[in-house]
């Protein structure tokens, strides 16, 4: 983080969400259903391509491939090519798609709509349909791809990827789970709460730990490999828990980063850990790091609250978008 | 959410049973000219006919929180959707909420105290609640919620009057009186009323609480005597028509009670009274609206809540020479009158 060198377009709609494919390609979903495409090292603006009939909600990287998959406020779970093809992977009309996962691991991609998570082939041929009591609040894998986490009120269900018949495995905590991550080791699953902490579950033996003292509710939860730490949002600092050995209960976190007026909203972590990028709500960036505990401003304030961040595959930039409609990418991180 | 820049967006719920009118009343406020877009959050299962380019189903998920006060509830539904149409800003500059006949509207307005990402992009106006003259008698015998609708109202929008004869109007004018002292009430025959009545009317805004209603709680429940002239009345007509609904019986467990100090109120004891009181009492106190002249301070004190839910700050200045007052109004179910108004004047500097 020697010299970094900020690059950032008016894109004139919320951001909803950023991702990288593995070419480096960098997607920026809008909330005027626009994706915005930017190649790798490209310097003019990321151009924008109409995806959705309506905002974007959620978007991943689809698989290994130079592509994207996106989910609208349209119902429209769609597939957008690094060149800009454009292609509709399904439609649930009158529902909004919002949370999308299609893991590189994986031969699935899997959609959150309303109560159901949708199981679709690479192929886009449905595979199954996992139904929930209430509405899916957030999805994760497992590192292998094949189990799927899913996030709801009163607790987090474990389905299994293969796209048969099944019951979900259910892990009941009381409250409304907002978000879910899974670990890199495969350990834990660590969910978001409406109250303001977390919840996570030791798989081995299904034992429980709660993290709080957030004053506010937990956006962003991103994994450090090494040292091995959940960084989240949430907080005026970063707050990294330790995962290492048996885990984050008894331990104090770590805090990072620069406390400021506001609050982080998003977090991002470097693919090979370590080095976490932390956005707040007067839009600064921030990069830190966990061994050392050094920060350094990335980004100056302004542009509107950070919405969400990305690392690019190989480490060497971050991608930042606004609620404000500002989005770029810090090179030399 | 200090530095967020956008402005919060105003949210007004509209409330009442199935077949009140609620569905006219959207139609009006997305059709008729007042320069704004609105978006409309409805109800999956609620009346149909209702088109546009905003408008967004939800499932009414009631959430429990684990903030140790049993009776705060959120609704999740909304708390995901207001985030998404956020993502939509710019395109609409105010939101609807329709919730089914038989919702509370507890949650709805809780989830605009407890949600921090709800409060940094929306904020509560009002809740409107429409109410059928014609049959609301006999909702206010079978459920619940139609007590609990009309408590939690700031605006009340009693409709298809012309249903009903002139006594039948007063009587229920004077049931939905009892049980909420503070909401102007608006009658209509197919919600015609004034959009301006309903719309933008910032009841959950300390600083407008006396602008927009100024003798809010002066207003005085029916007068005593009228309403019991009816309730003779009542059991005569029951004897005629022994399955003809009659307000009159209908005995309301809500009820609102007003209370007034004209002496200097100290802020220390009025804390803890109050504090007290919502720890006790908060799942039975729906909805609470004060100004309070506590010694010390030159500004108005304001506060409302919900349930446990409390905002309260000091507002617009007391003007020289003004006669100085502390008015409260509880609406409530199990209201022990007495007990309030004893604690309320111990809170006297």
């Amino acid at each position: 983080m020697a010299d970094p060198h900020v690059t950032a377009w008016e894109l004139d709609a919320p951001v909803a969400a950023l991702a990288f494919a593995r070419d480096g390609t960098l997607a920026i979903a809008l909330g005027d259903g626009n994706l915005a495409l930017r190649a790798p090292g490209e310097r003019s603006s990321p151009k924008k391509i109409q995806t959705h009939d309506g905002a974007v909600l959620c978007m991943a990287a689809d698989g290994g491939d130079a592509a994207f998959v996106t989910g609208g406020d349209d119902g429209k779970l769609a597939r957008v090519a690094a060149d800009g093809a454009v292609g509709t992977l399904q439609t649930w009309k009158g529902k909004w798609v919002e949370h999308v996962l299609a893991p590189v691991a994986g031969s699935f991609r899997a959609a959150a709509v309303g109560k159901a998570v949708h199981m679709l082939g690479r192929d886009g041929k449905p595979l199954a349909t996992l139904e929930h009591q209430g509405t899916v609040a957030g999805i994760a894998v497992n590192p292998k791809a094949k189990r799927l986490a899913t996030a709801h009120y009163n607790g987090v269900s474990l389905w299994w990827t293969h796209g048969r018949e099944q019951k979900p495995k259910v892990m009941n905590w009381r409250g409304s789970h907002i978000g879910v991550t899974w670990s890199p080791d495969g350990e834990y699953v660590v969910s978001a709460m409406q109250d303001m902490e977390m919840h996570g579950w030791r798989l081995s033996d299904g034992s429980d730990m709660r993290m709080s003292g957030y004053p506010m509710k937990i956006r962003a939860m991103a994994w450090s490999p090494q040292p091995y730490f959940l960084a989240t949002s949430g907080a005026d600092r970063v707050v990294c828990w330790p995962f290492a050995g048996a885990g984050p209960t008894g331990k104090p976190p770590v805090e990072l980063g620069y406390a400021r007026a506001g609050a982080v909203t998003s977090v991002a972590a470097h693919p090979k850990g370590d080095l976490i990028a932390a956005g707040y709500d007067d839009g600064v960036v921030a990069l830190a790091r966990i061994s050392n505990r050094e920060a350094a401003f990335v980004k100056p304030p302004g542009g509107g609250k950070i919405e969400a961040l990305a690392f690019a595959p190989d480490g060497k930039s971050v991608a930042f978008g606004t609620e404000d409609g500002l989005a770029g990418i810090i090179d030399g991180a | 959410m200090s530095q967020t820049s956008a402005p919060q967006i105003p949210v007004t719920v509209l409330t009442g049973f199935l077949g009140a009118g609620k569905t006219t009343l959207l139609n009006r406020i997305l059709t008729e000219p007042h320069g704004r877009k609105y978006a409309v959050i409805v109800n999956e299962f609620g009346e149909l006919g209702i088109d546009g380019d905003l408008v967004v189903g939800a499932d009414e998920e009631v959430f429990e929180m684990n903030n140790g006060c049993i009776c705060c509830t959120v609704r999740g539904d909304l708390i995901r959707i207001i985030a998404g149409l956020m993502k939509r800003r710019g395109k609409f500059d105010a939101i609807v909420i329709e919730t089914t006949g038989l919702a509370d509207p507890a949650p709805v307005a809780q989830t605009f105290f407890v949600d921090d990402e709800v409060k940094g992009r929306a904020r509560l106006d009002s809740i409107v609640t429409v109410v059928d003259a014609k049959h609301l008698p006999q909702r206010l015998k079978d459920s619940r919620e139609a007590e609990e609708q009309i408590a939690f109202a700031d605006v009340i929008v009693l409709n298809k009057i012309d249903l009903v004869s002139a006594k039948e109007l007063r009587e229920v004018e004077s049931v939905v009186r009892a049980i909420n002292r503070f909401a102007p009430i608006h009658k209509a025959r197919e919600c015609d009323v004034a959009l301006d009545k309903v719309l933008d009317r910032g009841a959950f805004d300390l600083d407008r609480i006396l602008q927009v209603e100024p003798d809010f709680l002066e207003r005085q429940p029916e007068d005593h005597n009228h309403g019991h002239d009816h309730h003779d009345h009542g059991y005569d007509h029951d004897h005629d028509h022994a399955d003809a609904p009659s307000v009159l019986r209908h005995n309301p467990e809500v009820t609102s009670v007003s209370l007034r100090l004209d002496k200097p109120i100290s802020q220390q004891k009025f804390e803890a009274w109050f504090r007290r009181l919502l720890a006790a009492q908060g799942q039975d106190l729906l909805r609470c609206k004060g100004i309070l002249d506590v010694q010390g301070l030159d500004k108005r004190y304001v506060l409302h809540a919900v349930h446990m839910q409390v905002d309260g700050k000091p507002t617009s200045p007391w003007k020289p020479g003004e006669k100085r007052l502390s008015r409260i109004v509880f609406i409530g179910r199990k209201l022990d009158a007495e007990d309030l108004r004893r604690g309320f004047e111990s809170c006297a500097a």
